[in-house]
């Protein structure tokens, strides 16, 4: 065995709390104490190695470092695959790294150190959740699951493949959760914790499977951490601090039985850290000697508080070695190499130490198949530990038709990744730039020109940056660090500078009579080749502007204290109020901020709402300019009308008495109006003229003319319409105050409250219908005609048919608030009446039901919070056309607000967007948006599949199917919204075959189907 | 975790006359897309001896800021001489870029300026009013100071922190005891606010 303590592997003196080797063996990552942060940095292995590397100047020993923790990190783990790497620190958080690909070496900008990150980490996730101190992380077999325990007294489970949703919360310790270790088969976690006991949790359903406590009631004190570990046979856990007979132990916990029989004894303080070798060993087999069949067994290292390190071999009874005095503090954590022959153990003294053993040593490594081998004999090969297609190979496709598809699916997704991409990484975001091929350099020229710059609306100065490059790529596009200042190029010093560097660009021939003010930093900036060629003139001459510049100590505390010309709070008060005087209380601000806040959030409403009372003024205002329009009959009018702006000013007044003396006859014929008449929603004015294009395809143009001719005594209006360039027009006896049309017919309302409804070509469809108050809209879609009136009322009518959908039906029941008002009103292709109200909320009469119901609430939190970005479908794009698209509007963002309510319970969000989805579900089925009821099913869908709600899924799967033999007393509907449910169900279920967990709902539902075809 | 990282500070136009402005480069990386403004400040220590003589050449609200890497130019006009003690006009003195989202400075960039004659003979016999000076600043050497901040900034915990005793914060120790840093959740990060 060699050893060997590396000293530049170094937190600069702060402790290292967690070490890590990297699968690949080439490096290994420290995490602990930085200076004012958390730290985890990344370490070249081969100078630990080899001596020769480590006196190499050109072998980095540092690849990066990463100060992003706030605070310590307790844990750091490399994923198996090697891609990732997690680190969990006392800021609460789980931070995953990724390696950035296209990014060259660099240095964190200002830091004190001078050395560069040659590997650059970024951080792809941060995993939020806990509420104290994460205490360790560890990676489950194939990086199926993250699991994180904390000080919380919680363990985490995040799903690896989908950062950062959470899989499961496991509670139950009462203390500290300190350790976690994976079975490695992937069946259980175990997690040990300060409430003196070791927790056995199943995978399958995150039940806890043992409790054990026994050996842990004598512990006292309290270690900083309980790394446990499990045996790479799955046959043993041993755990961190145990005691027996007031001796601190690492007890051995059995897997079969979690029987607890045997203990490893002899360290004089508490053990912090076990780590099994992840090699079986099997004895070497001497020269000559004939092989004979030796029992395998497995290496375990313990660390302990006493300092020192011990070595076990599960064949032999005494520790293969002790190592005391190591550190001068509690060792912390331990990593073994994957070949199994190195190890690496860090301590609370900031130290590392790498531990080399022999295969004579130890033994000779199983091979991974003979490890395989070992498994599958004690556990079996058919473990169906999880649903994720990491198990896929493990779990059985019993039947040729799952086999087909999934095949076929594999297919696909190879087709679709394309040259090289690999796996599951294939789905990874591909770079994203915003750079719309112009370089990056080229932009960096004309910034300052470029760039947008506007005046808040307190005269401040508000900078658009200029986006280089998108943070949701998880990689970035190669950019600027270390980067060349870019003179302006107007300047004649850059000129000047350039055409310096260009010709000195051979060494030696920068002359000295230059001032070095003025070349030192150019040169700093020249073209990296030139830097390096230059090297020895820059040095010295950096060296001579440096001299020139004595730093002085005043100066230095002002690199570091906040000034006090800039106290943030007086800032946001200037920024936020203007008007507050400077040495007003914060809360002032705060309580303007919170003010300016409220504003924002219901300046959507309000505006809605300005719009409202804008068009009652218009309604108002307009009323004169009618009077001068109205030629003759204003003599007429006139004693009506004042009446009715009052009206309009909403004073309650029943509606009679509003209707001009002429028309009365025809109201009191008509029904009398409606008790609810106190409603008043706005009406159009009654234009000279107005046209319309009502229709797109065909093109329908619509054009009114109000009182083109006066006939014994009354007046005419024409209704002229053109379909294609054929024109039609007809007169109606009174004035046109609003026209609506489809493609299939034409209504037009008029000041006599008539409504007249014309085929497409000109035919009246309908004799003129009286409505009890005017119109306030009026619409028409496919064949039918819907009708508001300003009494509130609305009327659909199925113009074919001659029948009434709705009949005069009161929007009392939605108007219901004070302030509320109708802003939008629509009529669907199926004659579904929508009314959007100032409120933010839509409804729609059905029919069917002969009720009001509630499809879209822009203001109701489950639209906000329901996350199923996810579950949208790649190629599809999305449906912004129905009529709940419109209704629902842009707010409807796929959980935009999800994001920042991570912290929210996985269940809780789970649910909500459960409810939410089934609201859509349910509102387009009122809609009878046939469309959107398909696309929103296959999001439910795709959501019950990815969530596991099998009892969901069936239940739909049996709505879909019906039933499979006919009977007479089945009320089933083979279809729903003209949409055939068996076909729904076929698109359904290759969204079920998606999860292998499903595959026997998925065969049970294809079965039929194909039953039901050959039938 | 700060949700904002400055990646790089290219300074432009420098060396450069004592009047032109100061042009600063700045490239920055964002987490999470914000919800406000950055707020960017330039300011000009007049003398090493007092802050009386800070000048903040120019403030700038940076945004919207989504997630992202972004750059931007921060021009700012060069300080008001007659502000300067005369005999700090010529030396060296500190430029300071400060950063604040939702009014709590999260970082603090700060250079070294030396301001100098051009011409020797002027350098040799300094005029007894200063005039025409170069201003250089020592781009090659930053010093970036980050402060940890409350980036969810919700009204109630700053006003929480309101009513915390300043003294209590303020006497933390400036670096961590060995071991563990103290929580920072209990901690609150924009104390020093309100001193």
């Amino acid at each position: 065995m060699k050893l060997l303590k590396p000293s530049w592997v170094s937190h600069n003196g702060k402790p290292i709390f967690s070490v890590d080797i990297h699968p690949d063996g080439t490096k290994f990552a420290t995490g602990g104490q930085g200076e004012d942060s958390g730290k985890v940095m990344i370490w070249n292995m081969a100078p630990v190695l080899r001596e020769e590397d480590e006196k190499n100047e050109n072998v980095p020993k540092m690849l990066c470092q990463m100060d992003n923790h706030l605070a310590c990190v307790n844990c750091v783990r490399w994923s198996n695959n090697g891609l990732y790497l997690a680190s969990g620190g006392d800021d609460k958080l789980v931070m995953v790294w990724k390696r950035a690909a296209f990014i060259g070496p660099s240095t964190v900008f200002g830091s004190s150190s001078k050395l560069a990150n040659v590997e650059q980490w970024r951080c792809v996730t941060i995993l939020r959740n806990h509420t104290g101190d994460v205490m360790d992380v560890a990676w489950s077999p194939h990086d199926v699951w993250l699991a994180s325990c904390s000080v919380d007294n919680t363990i985490v489970i995040w799903n690896a493949r989908k950062f950062p949703e959470m899989v499961t919360c496991l509670r139950g310790h009462t203390g500290l959760v300190k350790g976690l270790t994976w079975d490695p088969v992937g069946k259980y976690i175990a997690s040990q914790a300060d409430d003196h006991s070791l927790k056995v949790w199943r995978t399958v359903d995150w039940q806890m499977e043992a409790n054990i406590t026994k050996p842990f009631s004598e512990c006292g004190g309290t270690t900083h951490v309980l790394r446990l570990s499990w045996s790479p046979d799955g046959q043993y856990l041993v755990s961190a601090h145990a005691m027996n007979n007031s001796g601190p132990t690492a007890q051995i916990v059995e897997r079969d039985g979690w029987k607890t029989n045997m203990d490893f004894v002899g360290h004089r303080k508490a053990v912090t850290v076990v780590k099994f070798n992840p090699k079986i060993f099997k004895k070497k087999q001497k020269n000559g000697s004939s092989p004979k069949p030796s029992c395998p067994y497995c290496c375990c290292a313990v660390g302990s508080k006493d300092r020192s390190l011990s070595v076990w071999l599960t064949s032999l009874k005494r520790p293969l070695v002790v190592i005391h005095d190591l550190f001068d503090k509690s060792i912390m954590d331990i990593s073994w190499t994957l070949t199994g022959l190195g190890m690496l153990v860090c301590s609370m003294d900031g130290t590392v130490a790498y531990l080399d053993f022999s295969l004579d040593e130890l033994g000779d490594p199983l091979s991974e198949d003979e490890k395989n081998t070992i498994h599958q004999n004690i556990y079996g090969k058919s473990l169906a530990i999880t649903s994720t297609e990491a198990q896929l190979s493990t779990t059985i496709i019993e039947n040729p038709e799952m086999l087909k598809y999934q095949q076929e699916r594999q297919n696909s997704a190879q087709a679709n990744a394309g040259p090289g991409g690999a796996g599951p990484e294939s789905s990874a975001p591909k770079l994203n730039s915003v750079m719309n091929g112009e370089s990056l350099e080229d932009i960096r020229k004309n910034l300052l020109k470029k760039q947008v710059e506007t005046r808040t609306a307190d005269g401040r100065r508000r900078i658009t940056p200029l986006c280089i490059a998108q943070l949701d790529t998880g990689d970035f596009s190669p950019a600027l660090f270390n980067s060349v200042p870019i003179l302006p190029s107007g300047s004649s010093m850059s000129s000047q500078l350039t055409n310096q560097l260009s010709s000195d660009s051979s060494p030696g021939q920068l002359r000295p009579s230059h001032d070095a003010m003025l070349t030192s930093p150019p040169a700093n900036s020249a073209a990296k080749g030139l830097e390096d060629n230059n090297d020895g003139v820059k040095s010295s001459l950096l060296l001579t502007s440096a001299s020139k510049i004595e730093p002085m100590k005043a100066l230095d505390s002002r690199f570091t204290e906040r000034s006090k010309a800039t106290p943030g709070v007086t800032a946001a008060i200037s920024s936020t109020a203007g008007l507050t005087p400077l040495d007003s209380r914060p809360k002032d601000a705060l309580s303007a901020l919170k003010d300016a806040k409220t504003k924002e959030e219901t300046s959507s409403d309000s505006e809605d709402k300005m719009a409202a009372i804008n068009k009652n003024l218009a309604f108002g205002k307009r009323k004169p300019e009618l009077l001068l329009d109205g030629g003759e009959v204003v003599e007429k009018r006139k004693k009506g009308r004042p009446r009715k702006d009052k009206v309009a000013a909403s004073i309650p007044q029943p509606f009679p008495q509003v209707t001009p003396p002429a028309e009365r006859e025809a109201s009191r014929v008509s029904a009398p109006p409606a008790p609810i008449a106190v409603l008043k929603l706005p009406t159009p004015s009654t234009k000279k003229a107005f046209s319309l294009q009502v229709s797109m395809e065909p093109s329908v143009f619509l054009e009114v003319e109000n009182e083109v001719s006066v006939v014994a005594g009354s007046k005419l209006s024409q209704l002229r319409c053109s379909r294609d360039g054929r024109d039609w027009n007809t007169l109606l006896p009174s004035s046109v105050v609003t026209a609506a049309g489809s493609s299939d017919v034409l209504a037009v309302a008029c000041e006599d409250r008539m409504l007249s409804v014309f085929s497409s070509c000109g035919r009246r469809l309908l004799p003129s219908i009286q409505l009890s108050t005017p119109v306030s809209a009026l619409h028409c879609s496919a064949h039918f005609v819907m009708v508001l009136t300003a009494g509130a009322t609305l009327s659909v009518w199925d113009v074919h048919k001659q029948k009434a959908l709705v009949k005069n039906e009161s929007l009392l029941t939605i108007l219901s608030g004070a302030d509320t008002s109708v802003s939008q009103s629509l009529l669907t292709q199926q004659g579904v009446p929508v009314i959007g109200l100032s409120n933010g909320k839509s409804y729609c009469f059905s029919s069917s039901l002969e009720t009001w119901t509630l499809i879209a609430d822009k203001g109701d939190s489950l639209v906000q919070c329901a996350d199923f970005r996810s579950c949208l479908p790649t190629h599809d794009a999305p449906v912004s056309s129905g009529p709940l698209a419109v209704m629902q509007g842009r707010n409807l963002n796929a959980g935009r607000l999800a994001s920042r309510l991570s912290s929210t319970p996985h269940h809780l969000q789970q649910s909500m967007t459960l409810a939410f989805l089934e609201n859509q579900l349910a509102s387009a089925l009122t809609l009878q948006s046939a469309q959107e009821y398909r696309y929103w099913l296959l999001i439910y869908a795709r959501f019950l599949v990815n969530e596991g709600s099998e009892y969901r899924l069936r239940e739909l799967c049996k709505e879909l199917l019906g039933p499979v033999h006919k009977s007479a007393a089945t009320s089933w509907e083979p279809t729903t919204l003209g949409l055939r449910k068996r076909e729904l169900l076929r698109e359904v279920l290759p969204v079920i075959g998606e999860n292998l967990r499903f595959q026997r709902l998925f065969t049970e539902y294809q079965d039929q189907l194909e039953l039901l075809r050959n039938k | 975790m700060a949700k904002v990282q400055v990646l790089n500070v290219a300074v432009l136009d420098n060396p450069s006359p004592f009047g032109n402005p100061f042009q600063f480069e700045i490239t920055f990386e964002c987490m999470e897309d914000l919800p406000e403004d950055l707020e960017w400040k330039i300011i000009y220590v007049g003398s090493a001896e007092s802050e009386e003589y800070d000048q903040i050449l120019d403030s700038v609200l940076v945004g919207p800021v989504p997630a992202g890497r972004h750059m931007f130019v921060f021009q700012a006009d060069a300080p008001n001489t007659g502000l300067i003690p005369e005999s700090d006009a010529v030396g060296v003195t500190v430029v300071l870029i400060t950063c604040t989202y939702r009014g709590q400075e999260f970082i603090r960039i700060g250079y070294y300026v030396n301001n100098e004659y051009t011409d020797p003979e002027l350098r040799e016999n300094p005029p007894i009013k200063p005039n025409y000076t170069q201003r250089n600043i020592l781009a090659s050497n930053p010093r970036v100071t980050r402060f940890h901040i409350n980036w969810e900034g919700c009204a109630e915990r700053m006003e929480d922190s309101e009513n915390v005793d300043p003294s209590s914060n303020s006497m933390l120790p400036p670096s961590c005891p060995p071991g563990k840093a103290p929580p920072l959740g209990i901690l609150p990060d924009n104390s020093m606010d309100f001193l």
